[in-house]
């Protein structure tokens, strides 16, 4: 499997000589599978425009696209590249969109497909040339995508649905987990509280735990983790339950699952390059948190696994 | 074919005897949800009150998000993993629907049109409060003012089919008919019923007046007036069904007056309104 990284940034696109080194586009990464024609894209945030171009050039000689395009969840920083995805306008083009959507929203074509409406976009979705299809997912395990190549997901912690996907191929697994924030306990649990209800606290308590388990364990042993860590920890005092990580929590809970690689992800958009340099030197020193080898995800990387 | 008054209204008061009550639980959920500071703690112990209550939001939980899993199985796991806000949401619904339909007795209204005549009068309330600057606190409390405001049409027997055909035919309102055929119309069955579930005086004022909002007490009037606004648009678009297509005029100016809404904020809000529709199919489905 090789994984390209089109856009690493979260919240919104941040181009400027701030961010040239890691780059200013919105969450978007390409993954290849050998003798797989399809292109397996993560997330179409601002970055999947530049990767439609590169298809168009390196895959579209060969014949029509066959794109699968897997998001994250639908915030807009994770869906605004897509009216720019020039492959959508090509006849011929197979597109399949996968997502969750909340249980209450609408299906994900208009989710998607509500950004291009003409007050907001001069093409409408119904008149794209490709053809697309949509489809909603949930959890699950163990889904065969062919060739070999398998696809669990999970439900993340983020104030609407968000999915973590994991691919395997021949022994190796690529993992995102993204937007996430661990799981807290949101009942009270002071004891002096006139509310306090000592059951709920103490299972609110296990469920979190459990459920951070549960997410620890759908990565465990990633040879590639992508994981959400917009935050350091100092900074995330004030952003709780906005549903992002911290770079520690991020660091600490690869290495207690045995993930190889584990790429910092979603980076704030005010997080300028030498702001990483300096968190480089904290946070990715070899061994120094453990087995896990940490780096930034910058744009237009490539990692083989 | 004028059934007398008197034994008509006998017969819907025997119905309503028989409805069953909203539980305590149900005007619970409704306060909690109609407030964005109420505590997970506070939630939680609400709807665990009523165990059926309890039982049917897992089960919405869990076909809605682990189709064949049945991984949420308390309370508190839920609002764990999916959040305050879906789980206060899937339970106002449940809890307000499946203690109405199962009072739904005659076949003049088919229920699944019924309920959509009622989510979409709910729903189209909101957002037309929320479009004129209501307080979102109380948006929320437009939609069950709207969900609620035909339970009136509830009791009413086979009978009433004539009065839809008489409405109809004549192009004449439909509670102006109901008077004439039945002695009674169903704002005032409404009543009963409000009175029953000891509904709070806004909600029932919305129940009993959204086509007489004038008598209505002032501090009522005007939300009386968003649902009655909000109904005739459900009517008027054909969002389910439940009589009425030909509303009186003279009352929508009224309604218009008091609200400060134009006809210009309706067409602003029809696109959501279809969309809110969607949402709330779901909870018909219960």
């Amino acid at each position: 499997m090789k994984i390209k990284f089109w856009g690493v940034r979260g919240s919104i696109p941040c181009p400027g000589p701030n961010t040239m080194k890691y780059g200013g586009n919105g969450a978007c990464m390409e993954l290849r599978v050998d003798g797989r024609k399809e292109v397996i894209v993560i997330d179409a945030g601002s970055g999947v425009r530049e990767l439609g171009t590169f298809l168009l050039k390196n895959d579209l000689p060969n014949g029509p696209l066959e794109v699968a395009l897997y998001l994250s969840h639908t915030h807009w920083d994770h869906i605004m590249g897509f009216p720019y995805f020039v492959p959508i306008y090509i006849p011929g083009t197979r597109l399949k969109v996968h997502g969750p959507v909340s249980f209450e929203d609408d299906p994900l074509e208009d989710v998607v497909g509500g950004q291009m409406k003409y007050r907001y976009f001069p093409i409408n979705v119904g008149e794209l040339s490709a053809n697309i299809q949509y489809e909603r997912l949930a959890e699950e395990s163990d889904r065969d995508l062919g060739g070999g190549l398998v696809l669990h997901t999970k439900f993340l912690n983020h104030p609407i649905t968000a999915l973590g996907y994991r691919f395997e191929y021949q022994g190796k697994v690529f993992c995102t987990c993204y937007d996430h924030e661990p799981y807290r306990n949101l009942f009270i649990t002071d004891p002096d509280h006139p509310e306090y209800d000592e059951a709920m606290a103490y299972e609110g308590e296990q469920v979190a735990e459990e459920q951070n388990r549960a997410v620890e364990a759908f990565f465990r042993g990633a040879d590639l983790l992508v994981h959400d860590s917009q935050y350091t920890d100092a900074e995330y005092q004030t952003k709780v339950d906005w549903g992002h990580s911290t770079f520690e929590h991020a660091i600490a809970a690869a290495n207690r699952a045995g993930v190889k690689k584990l790429a910092l992800f979603h980076h704030d958009p005010d997080r300028s390059d030498a702001q990483i340099d300096e968190m480089v030197k904290i946070y990715c020193q070899p061994g120094k948190y453990g087995d896990t080898e940490v780096f930034f995800a910058t744009e237009g990387t490539e990692i083989v696994l | 074919m004028e059934k007398d008054s008197a034994a008509q209204r006998k017969q819907i008061e025997r119905f309503i005897k028989r409805m069953p009550s909203l539980s305590t639980t149900v005007g619970k959920v409704m306060e909690i949800c109609s407030r964005t500071d109420a505590s997970p703690n506070e939630l939680n112990k609400v709807i665990s009150l009523d165990p059926v209550l309890t039982g049917q939001v897992l089960k919405l939980i869990n076909s809605a998000y682990y189709s064949l899993m049945n991984k949420v199985t308390s309370l508190t796991r839920a609002i764990t993993m999916l959040g305050m806000n879906t789980v206060k949401n899937m339970a106002l619904s449940t809890a307000i629907i499946s203690t109405v339909s199962g009072a739904k007795k005659s076949k003049t209204l088919p229920t699944a049109k019924f309920w959509a005549h009622s989510i979409g009068t709910g729903v189209c309330a909101k957002l037309l409060a929320r479009a004129n600057n209501v307080p979102v606190l109380e948006c929320e409390e437009y939609f069950v003012a709207g969900l609620l405001h035909d339970l009136g049409k509830i009791p009413f027997g086979d009978e009433y089919s004539e009065v839809l055909i008489r409405a109809n035919q004549e192009q004449r309102s439909l509670i102006e008919v109901e008077r004439e055929m039945l002695g009674i119309d169903h704002q005032e069955v409404g009543r009963l019923i409000a009175e029953k579930w000891t509904l709070n005086e806004a909600m029932s004022s919305a129940i009993c007046y959204h086509h007489d909002v004038d008598a209505a007490a002032e501090e009522n009037r005007v939300r009386a007036a968003y649902v009655g606004l909000a109904n005739m648009y459900a009517n008027i678009q054909d969002i389910g069904y439940a009589g009425d297509p030909f509303p009186s005029e003279q009352s929508a100016a009224k309604m218009l007056e008091l609200t400060g809404l134009t006809w210009e904020m309706f067409t602003e809000i029809a696109e959501g309104v279809d969309a809110e529709i969607a949402k709330a199919q779901i909870f018909l489905q219960i």
